[in-house]
């Protein structure tokens, strides 16, 4: 039972991690290199996930993923309490950490090495994916791994988004507190210490990812 | 900072000046309006500081307390703070050494349970009230569900119901559908809430088709709901008692009276609970 959880949990954090990847790096593109009126509005609404209560997260979620919600209406698809909740919920609140790392990447490669692969002759995209990208991408790669442990972390918006249903939205967070609930402390123990493992590894990842890193 | 592509919150100062800023006068806002509501509340009673109960209360009985608990305090001068969760999770808190003062439990086993540990006044153990299981729908749904067969239909996707290892509506759900013999057969459809306040919420904001939950719930609500027959579960034992850890037993004892006297008999009767004999 335990060991469903964590599937789902892989799953789940795989999923959103993908996610947050592509969406946090356009978002922190668009705000390293793009100034338009209301930037810091934007900023700070891709921010919020990280200081909103995870009760307010699910409730949004909930709104906008539930029934009478616009993804109902639109779509015709009610994916409250499945899977693709616990993506959403794990997502949203792991993106501020990826724009955040993604914008200050983008900001810190120099805008002439962007500029003297225009002048010869290169594309937008052709800049992005073999100047800009590339000198990103230590950065950009902390900030996926800061997302992905955000992400296996996530518990309150996705206990009231998914639910606690064993074998289908029960992810390791939340096997933790049924476990707790039901006094199964020796699984608790083992999947504590294996999230608290799992943390540790990912600093470390991201220490030596730093560029003033020196080994 | 030297290496400009480090993976920081760096915000300029002004803006951080700003926040904080922001977030005090903001603190203070909510300080003063806290403490005006603190002043006028002492200021009304008469002797001393008002005595503040804390009831642990079963999520079937949210709607009973909402009514009940008003009239308790308009007529004594104590103040009530109501905590509701499932059974299961309350007794957990009691065992932890929660300090509470009443606990009015969903069934008999939690109350057993606690006083096998010492954890209760003794003798202070009571059967207030016997519930009943329903099927419940919103108003306007499409969908029907008369009786528990009725749940394998295909326009029934998910059905709510209290999480059956803590939660004793749960549990008698769960022996209700087991008894039926669509335990099994229902288990892709069944979406477990933390209490049976939650389930009720699943199936009211129409995230769920049914819900399996307490009478008293929805007695008082719009909607459609069938009884689930009681011999298809064990019964619903509602069980108080008083936690040894109460620091205001005599206080406790009177919330107890006035929950099992004509009044608070009048609003069980009022959310559909069976009372025990003796009046």
């Amino acid at each position: 039972m335990g060991w469903q959880a964590f599937l789902i949990s892989l799953e789940v954090t795989s999923v959103a991690t993908v996610l947050v990847v592509i969406v946090g790096t356009a978002a922190g593109l668009l705000l390293a290199r793009v100034h338009f009126p209301g930037i810091q509005v934007v900023e700070a609404i891709l921010m919020l996930p990280l200081v909103l209560p995870p009760t307010v997260v699910g409730y949004y979620l909930l709104r906008f993923l539930g029934n009478g919600g616009p993804v109902q209406r639109i779509f015709g698809i009610n994916i409250v309490f499945t899977w693709g909740a616990a993506v959403f919920a794990s997502a949203v609140v792991a993106l501020p950490l990826m724009v955040q790392a993604a914008r200050s990447a983008i900001r810190s490669v120099d805008p002439l090495l962007e500029n003297a692969a225009r002048t010869l002759g290169s594309s937008e995209p052709g800049v992005f994916f073999r100047v800009t990208l590339p000198l990103a991408r230590r950065v950009l790669i902390a900030g996926a791994i800061l997302s992905a442990a955000r992400a296996l972390g996530e518990f309150g918006a996705t206990l009231m988004v998914a639910a606690n249903i064993p074998g289908r939205t029960q992810t390791l967070p939340l096997f933790i507190y049924d476990a707790v609930n039901k006094q199964q402390y020796g699984v608790v123990n083992l999947v504590v210490g294996l999230l608290t493992g799992l943390g540790l590894v990912a600093f470390i990842i991201i220490g030596r990812l730093d560029p003033g890193y020196r080994r | 900072m030297s290496g400009t592509t480090r993976l920081s919150f760096s915000t300029s100062r002004r803006s951080v000046c700003i926040s904080v800023i922001v977030l005090l006068v903001a603190l203070s806002l909510f300080a003063s309006a806290c403490g005006s509501s603190g002043t006028s509340g002492s200021s009304t009673s008469a002797s001393g500081p008002r005595v503040e109960l804390v009831v642990s209360a079963a999520a079937d009985l949210s709607p009973v307390l909402e009514e009940l608990v008003p009239v308790f305090e308009k007529q004594t001068g104590m103040t009530v703070k109501t905590n509701i969760g499932s059974t299961g999770q309350l007794t957990e808190q009691i065992t932890a050494g929660a300090k509470v003062d009443v606990f009015l439990a969903a069934s008999k086993a939690a109350v057993d349970q606690l006083a096998a540990k010492s954890l209760l006044v003794a003798g202070s153990e009571q059967q207030y009230a016997r519930g009943r299981l329903v099927l419940w729908t919103r108003p306007g749904s499409k969908v029907t569900a008369k009786n528990l067969q009725d749940l394998t239909n295909v326009d029934v996707k998910r059905v709510s119901l209290a999480n059956p290892d803590h939660a004793p509506y749960g549990q008698a759900a769960k022996q209700a559908l087991q008894s039926a013999g669509l335990w099994d057969q229902l288990q892709p459809k069944l979406v477990p809430a933390e209490n049976v306040l939650q389930a009720f919420q699943f199936a009211s904001t129409g995230n769920t088709d049914v819900a399996l939950v307490a009478l008293s719930l929805v007695a008082e609500e719009k909607g459609t709901y069938t009884l689930v027959p009681e011999e298809l579960h064990q019964p619903i034992n509602q069980t108080l008692a008083i936690p040894a850890s109460s620091t205001h037993q005599e206080q406790a004892k009177e919330f107890v009276a006035f929950l099992t006297g004509g009044r608070g008999r009048d609003i069980l009767k009022k959310y559909g609970f069976t009372l025990p004999d003796g009046g």
